[in-house]
């Protein structure tokens, strides 16, 4: 898309170059006003957007997922609820724990004023709102350390309102998980 | 029918000194204060407007300067917070409205062929609203309590629980105080095109830029009041705890980003209509051709205004709204880019249609060229839900939006300054350094962002004051960082050119560019009354300069001593009237210190205090009606030969009856707008239903009805007396009219005492706030019923003389109408 | 001033008929209607493809009244038209296969 855009960029402005030179011309309506002021911009638009809404149907959360974890943001911290592998929930503090090559469903909620959660390398990102939760699905393939991070102007503290996401596979689940207390079920 | 004879020649010097005479503003600093020509106030607004934006524009080099090095340690966290929130407040509120406000108010007359705006007090008033109201929220930064909360004002990041301060205060009352002046220059702007055109310039030929102002007047009619609404629904929840917003009792954070979006994105297109106006007016001057396809642009334009209403959901689609709906405002998004795409395409057409000449004007056009398009496209990508979830709130959307708006704003204005420089000062510009200017200002802004589109995709949040943990962002922003102080070099040499051209520059002959348009068929600089004479379609483009000088136009000179401009039938353009405008005087400033009262003793939180300010704005209100009237008939005007026309005292359908119809269609959509905050919170925000009404349902009703058969009645009784007004019975019409409107506010003085407690939950609050509004028109109404007692026994009206009683009428149906309206929701609420 | 209303009837229909939409698309997901099964769908995709038909049976009306002006004005009025007609086709298109309130 962002290639996608720089052509077009360049293709308007070698036009512009193109009408700046030379004498003058006669200059049609239906070239310039249908053809490419329509036509063109219609065509592009609509490929576009189809392919958008496409995608955007295919990565929205339908709340069907296996693993449910719950994001609870609060300036200037995140807390996490996650399932062990014994199936027991787990609280954690500014790191969230998710099995690695499956999709996942977060539970986002605020207890303040408005955070965003956004893992910039797994997907887009989803507001915790006082009052709503939102739901919001994403997947890591690969085991490994993700850096995540509040996308909303919080007041003061904003930058530091940072988690990592470990992505773990499944067969060998950490430390962190497997020794916590057991607690009550999750809801 | 549209030939009218042309006047007699006259000695172009008398007419200029006795024109002068009258339209001239009062000397020295008296002047300042006193000043309602359109040319004065526009200049100024436009003045100020650019103190604003190099205010803003060290803002935004500290910010540039605290993200060079990712340690940041050059601001703390308060302080770089209110210094982004005022860059993004100042920029978007103090300079770019009210700049191109400053445009229209100071251009239109001239393009239009008339002497002044239809409101010059108006323009005064709204030009000290914005001085006083801009002046306050810039020096909250000297005593440090700026907002501080983004300029989006999210709440509940601004309610008075997360920002206790006056920090949001001062944002909400000061950027309201503002909007009156877009509010009155909206007004202002529609009425003077739709009937103060040349005689018989029909709408279908008017130049494209009284079309784009049209658009862009009409949006912010539309697109201004939902975000006043917002911030009077905020302030009154931060100052009596009305729970509009608090998720606890009924309200939802997410009526106020529905509301500020409602207004912010009609804002963009707000601001790029009138550069593009300009852009439409230059470029076919520079190609010496017409413009291509004059009705497909002013087709754009009706596309515009509309379709920009349907976006604004797409600065939200992280919020947690269904794929449909965002698919919806994904889908308008990318179809806003069609009309936007004509434009630019009519632009290129013309350009390859004609022979384009590379004056300093053209230099600009060519950066917007370069800038917007890439602008538009990225828009284009942000509307794409997938895409918008990764980039939303990152330095990409930054970048995005500075390419918009100063490809789409800040280029076009410059090439519009250097374009009517010339008219401004007179002189014509010292070469070279225009040409360096422009040089800076574009490397320095590419430099800055374009590489920031990147530090976006790295994935840097906006609005974060260091970033210790991400030493990849460090070069990008490093590099910004420099490009931006090329920039503000060449904004700075810029304004140095300005100066230059003011006090140096060679004598410029009349029409250096050669343009057809009307602005050019004065001398230059512009003289206080614009045209000697007002054109006709004998005299229609700038090569009318000497007849109109020397009075073959129309209403030639100022021979009864008043200011007089044509007022036209809207559509057709035939000459109706003439209208006799307001002379130099100091009640617009006053009434700017007494709404500015009101607005500081609720900053102060001296709330219990405030009515003052409300009592004193009313006092002078009441005077500005005092010179409406006339208390004789007065013979009509000879405004050409064979051509009398009656000044306006004896019309009804006048600029003021025209102006209150636009003022009413603002107004309405602030009560549509409280309807939707009434649909909103009772579907979408939690806690609801709400508790049960703890009034007493027999008495409530009662005072309604009597409310509503009251008000029934006084609409009848300006029936009456505007049908009886040259005969002794008007004035007993008008007292009783004005008896019963004074008995349906002591009915609504009596809901108001019998209401649920507003802090209990939303509804309630919903309630009061409906009820509020219902009164603060009935107050006016009556004022407006008074005025028009005063006119039936001061001898004001008369067989054609129809005083304030029109304009009566039209406010009071209004006012039935909303608290009609506002009736039926709550009945609608309790029965449901 | 008549012409200029018929220029505007076509932005003003879509104007309307977008807020229509949205307005009933969030009541419906509110009172859950797109777990009713009405027909061939459900409650909720039903109702908005009855009012987004309705809409479009509109615009079509007015595209299709032949404007009996000249000149710009006549331009301006089938302009608008077929503005109203595409915006509301273009921006309302979703209802027709997207889930309606995930």
């Amino acid at each position: 898309m962002a290639t996608g855009a720089g052509l077009i960029t360049a293709f308007v402005l070698a036009m512009l170059w193109g009408a700046i030179r030379g004498a003058p011309r006669k200059a049609s309506f239906r070239v310039w006003i249908v053809g490419w002021g329509l036509v063109f911009t219609m065509t592009v638009l609509g490929v576009l957007l189809a392919s958008a809404l496409w995608t955007g149907e295919r990565i929205i959360a339908r709340g069907d997922s296996v693993v449910r974890v719950q994001a609870h943001a609060s300036r200037y911290k995140w807390d996490f609820v996650q399932p062990a592998p014994g199936g027991w929930p787990v609280t954690t503090r500014n790191v969230l724990y998710v099995p690695a090559g499956q999709p996942f469903e977060v539970e986002i909620r605020s207890s303040d004023v408005i955070h965003s959660f956004w893992v910039p390398r797994l997907g887009g990102k989803m507001d915790a709102i006082p009052g709503h939760v939102n739901l919001h699905r994403l997947q890591a393939d690969r085991p490994g350390e993700y850096a995540g991070q509040s996308a909303e102007f919080s007041g003061p503290g904003y930058r530091k309102m940072r988690f990592t996401l470990i992505a773990y596979d499944p067969a060998n689940p950490p430390s962190a998980l497997i020794d916590a207390p057991a607690e009550k079920a999750l809801p | 029918m549209t030939d009218i004879p042309p006047n007699k020649a006259q000695r172009a010097l008398h007419l200029h000194r006795e024109l002068d005479r009258v339209w001239a503003d009062d000397p020295g600093l008296r002047g300042f204060f006193t000043s309602v020509n359109h040319g004065t106030i526009g200049l100024r607004f436009m003045a100020t407007a650019f103190v604003f934006f190099a205010i803003g524009g060290v803002l935004a080099m500290l910010i540039r300067a605290q993200l060079a090095t990712r340690k940041g340690a050059f601001l703390d966290s308060e302080l770089y917070n209110q210094v982004f929130t005022m860059h993004g407040s100042i920029m978007m509120f103090l300079f770019a409205i009210p700049l191109l406000e400053g445009l229209a108010l100071w251009l239109l007359p001239k393009i239009l062929g008339a002497r002044d705006m239809a409101f010059p007090r108006l323009s005064a008033l709204g030009y000290f609203c914005y001085l006083f109201g801009g002046t306050t929220i810039v020096l909250s930064l000297v005593f440090g309590v700026a907002p501080d909360g983004g300029w989006f004002m999210y709440v509940p990041l601004s309610d008075k629980v997360h920002t206790p301060g006056v920090n949001a205060d001062v944002w909400l009352l000061g950027v309201t105080f503002v909007e009156i002046s877009a509010m009155a220059a909206a007004v202002e702007i529609t009425v003077t095109i739709l009937r103060c055109r040349a005689a018989h310039m029909p709408l279908t030929r008017m130049p494209l830029m009284a079309w784009y102002l049209l658009g862009t007047a009409a949006m912010m009619l539309i697109g201004f009041p939902p975000l006043i609404l917002g911030s009077i629904l905020l302030e009154l929840q931060r100052a009596f705890d009305w729970p509009f917003f608090d998720v606890s009792r009924g309200g939802d954070p997410l009526l106020w980003q529905h509301l500020f979006w409602l207004f912010g994105h009609p804002e963009v297109y707000i601001i790029f209509l009138p550069a593009a106006g300009a852009l439409s007016t230059i470029i076919p001057v520079l190609s010496r051709t017409t413009i291509l396809g004059y009705g497909a642009i002013v087709a754009a334009i009706l596309g515009l205004v509309f379709l920009s209403f349907g976006l604004w959901v797409h600065h939200m689609f992280t919020v947690g709204i269904p794929h449909m709906a965002l698919a919806f405002f994904s889908a308008a998004s990318a179809l806003v880019a069609v009309p936007t795409a004509v434009q630019i395409f009519a632009w290129i057409g013309t350009m390859y249609g004609g022979q384009v000449q590379f004056r300093l004007p053209m230099l600009y056009i060519m950066g917007f060229f370069g800038t917007f398009v890439l602008g538009g496209l990225t828009g284009v990508m942000l509307a794409m839900v997938p895409f918008n979830w990764q980039a939303h709130d990152t330095a990409f959307v930054t970048a995005h939006l500075h390419y918009v708006l100063v490809g789409g704003f800040v280029f076009p204005m410059l090439a519009a300054v250097t374009w009517w420089m010339p008219m401004i000062s007179g002189r014509w510009r010292i070469s070279g350094l225009g040409e360096t200017a422009f040089w800076l200002i574009f490397i320095g802004f590419h430099g800055t962002f374009l590489i920031m589109h990147l530090t976006g995709l790295l994935g840097m949040p906006r609005r974060v004051d260091a970033y210790p943990g991400n030493p990849e962002w460090e070069i990008p922003n490093l590099i910004s960082s420099v490009f931006g102080m090329v920039q503000a070099m060449g904004f700075a040499l810029f304004a140095f050119d300005m100066v230059m051209q003011w006090l140096f520059g060679r004598r410029s002959w009349r029409n250096p560019w050669h343009a057809p348009t009307l602005d050019w068929a004065m001398p230059l600089p512009a003289p206080s009354y614009n045209f000697a004479s007002l054109p006709t379609p004998l005299h229609g483009d700038a090569n009318a300069v000497l007849p109109l000088a020397k009075g073959q136009g129309l209403l030639p000179g100022a021979p009864r001593g008043h200011r007089e401009t044509l007022v036209v039938d809207a559509a057709s353009g035939r000459p109706d009237h003439v209208a006799v405008l307001a002379r130099s005087t100091a009640l617009p400033v006053w009434t700017a210190v007494a709404i500015g009262s009101f607005f500081g003793l609720m900053l102060a939180g001296l709330y219990w205090l405030a009515p003052l300010g409300i009592v004193a704005t009313l006092v002078m209100v009441w005077r500005w009606g005092a010179i409406m009237g006339v208390e004789r008939d007065l013979p009509p005007i000879d405004v050409a030969p064979g051509l009398n026309l009656p000044p306006h005292f004896h019309k009804r359908q006048t600029l003021a009856y025209t102006g209150c119809i636009a003022f009413l269609v603002a107004d309405g959509t602030v009560f549509a707008s409280l309807l939707f905050a009434v649909g909103f919170l009772s579907v979408i925000a939690p806690e609801w239903p709400a508790p049960g009404a703890g009034y007493r349902a027999v008495p409530m009703l009662f005072a309604t009805a009597a409310a509503l058969l009251s008000s029934a009645f006084v609409v009848y009784a300006a029936r009456r007396a505007e049908g009886c007004r040259g005969a002794p019975d008007a004035a007993i019409w008008t007292r009783a009219g004005l008896c019963a409107s004074v008995l349906a506010l002591i009915c609504m003085c009596g809901l108001a005492a019998g209401l649920d407690d507003p802090r209990r939950h939303s509804r309630d609050a919903l309630r009061a706030a409906l009820l509020g509004y219902a009164a603060v028109h009935g107050i006016v109404a009556t004022m407006l019923a008074l005025r028009a007692d005063r006119d039936a026994r001061t001898n004001r009206l008369g067989a054609e003389r129809r005083g304030a009683i029109p304009a009566w009428r039209l406010f009071h149906q209004f006012w039935l109408t909303v608290t009609a309206t506002g009736v039926g929701i709550v009945l609608a609420q309790e029965v449901l | 001033m008549a012409w200029m209303v018929r220029a505007l009837a076509g932005p003003v229909l879509w104007a309307t008929l977008f807020s229509g939409v949205y307005a009933l698309h969030g009541l419906g997901c509110a009172r859950g209607w797109q777990q009713q099964p009405v027909l061939w769908g459900d409650l909720h995709h039903m109702a908005l493809w009855a009012l987004w038909g309705a809409g479009l049976a509109g615009h079509v009306m007015l595209v299709r009244t032949m404007p009996c002006d000249q000149g710009i004005r006549r331009w301006l009025i089938v302009a608008g038209a077929w503005i109203g007609l595409v915006s509301s086709a273009f921006t309302l298109f979703p209802v027709t296969i997207l889930s309606t309130c995930l």
